[in-house]
């Protein structure tokens, strides 16, 4: 029997294959998104794969403190993407500073230094949340054809 | 129980003109000038204290000092011998102990260099470690107002929703 597929999805389809996604973290980042590699959320069934360079990469995703170091390394690895380029932020930390407000060494507000697309809030966010994030990517993208 | 502390102490004593306690078990204090610090720093490092395991730096702002500590460990004695000089807080000039321990104090030099504006005389790359393109004064100080510097550096008192942060 045929599985019948949505017109969203088959929309969806028909704009991007797959989401190929740049990790960079610092902190507890990572830890936030681990669920999704596991077995129970397994983002490869929806072809979300972590590449190894930036310029294979449609997504980037930051996630936890950036510091005034690693943020002109986040800088130079978005300059490396292909269009269309899309930023997610995870975490509360990127949003505000989080914990660390009143840390001299970490940046506030993520999008003083990135055009950032999506936030996705929560400490961390649930992987639910990340995989409604990347069905908005889909949207975004036809928004921009 | 603390004998070869006790003999240790008591060889350093004969050797050089400091201040010196067995802390405990295994633990050796010393109070030293700090025009004394290579030489005695060559002194250990011949008589097996090869191991300088951390420098760091304690910033007394009452008195206007700040002390600087050595730890050094010895395979062979098994004691941990802490080493301390004080010096002034508003011209933080030491004597760099690269020569003695080489890289391995290299790194903390490094790094007391960034956090606490002290200059280690003969290290030849005191580079930022960590703040890049840094303008604020050396952030481990104790008069440094972090707080009072995040303000005026990240935060807009008129917008509304920074507001909480100037509580």
């Amino acid at each position: 029997m045929m599985v019948k597929r949505s017109e969203k999805a088959k929309t969806m389809r028909k704009v991007i294959k797959a989401i190929w996604i740049f990790n960079w973290f610092n902190s507890c980042g990572f830890a936030e998104l681990v669920p999704l590699v596991g077995s129970r959320w397994d983002m490869e069934r929806f072809g979300m794969i972590i590449v190894g360079t930036p310029r294979h990469a449609d997504v980037l995703f930051i996630a936890g403190y950036q510091t005034h170091k690693s943020i002109e390394r986040a800088k130079r690895v978005y300059e490396q993407m292909a269009e269309p380029r899309v930023v997610i932020a995870l975490g509360s930390c990127t949003m505000t500073g989080g914990m660390y407000w009143d840390s001299y060494n970490t940046i506030k507000k993520l999008d003083d230094y990135l055009p950032v697309t999506m936030y996705i809030p929560g400490c961390p966010p649930r992987p639910e949340a990340v995989f409604e994030a990347c069905e908005k990517i889909f949207q975004h993208v036809k928004e921009l054809e | 129980m603390v004998k070869k502390e006790t003999e240790f102490l008591k060889k350093i004593k004969t050797k050089f003109k400091v201040e010196g306690k067995v802390q405990k078990e295994r633990r050796i204090w010393l109070t030293i000038a700090k025009d004394k610090l290579i030489e005695i720093c060559k002194w250990m490092k011949e008589n097996g204290y090869v191991h300088l395991s951390a420098i760091s730096v304690t910033d007394w702002l009452k008195d206007g000092n700040y002390e600087i500590t050595y730890h050094l460990w010895s395979y062979d004695d098994k004691i941990l011998v802490t080493i301390k000089t004080k010096i002034s807080r508003n011209t933080p000039i030491i004597d760099s102990v690269t020569q003695i321990w080489g890289n391995n104090a290299q790194i903390h030099e490094r790094e007391l260099h960034e956090l606490f504006g002290v200059n280690f005389e003969g290290n030849n790359d005191l580079f930022p470690l960590f703040l890049e393109n840094w303008k604020g004064p050396a952030p481990f100080r104790k008069d440094f107002d972090w707080r009072d510097f995040v303000r005026k550096e990240f935060y807009n008192k008129k917008n509304e929703r920074e507001l909480v942060y100037y509580d």
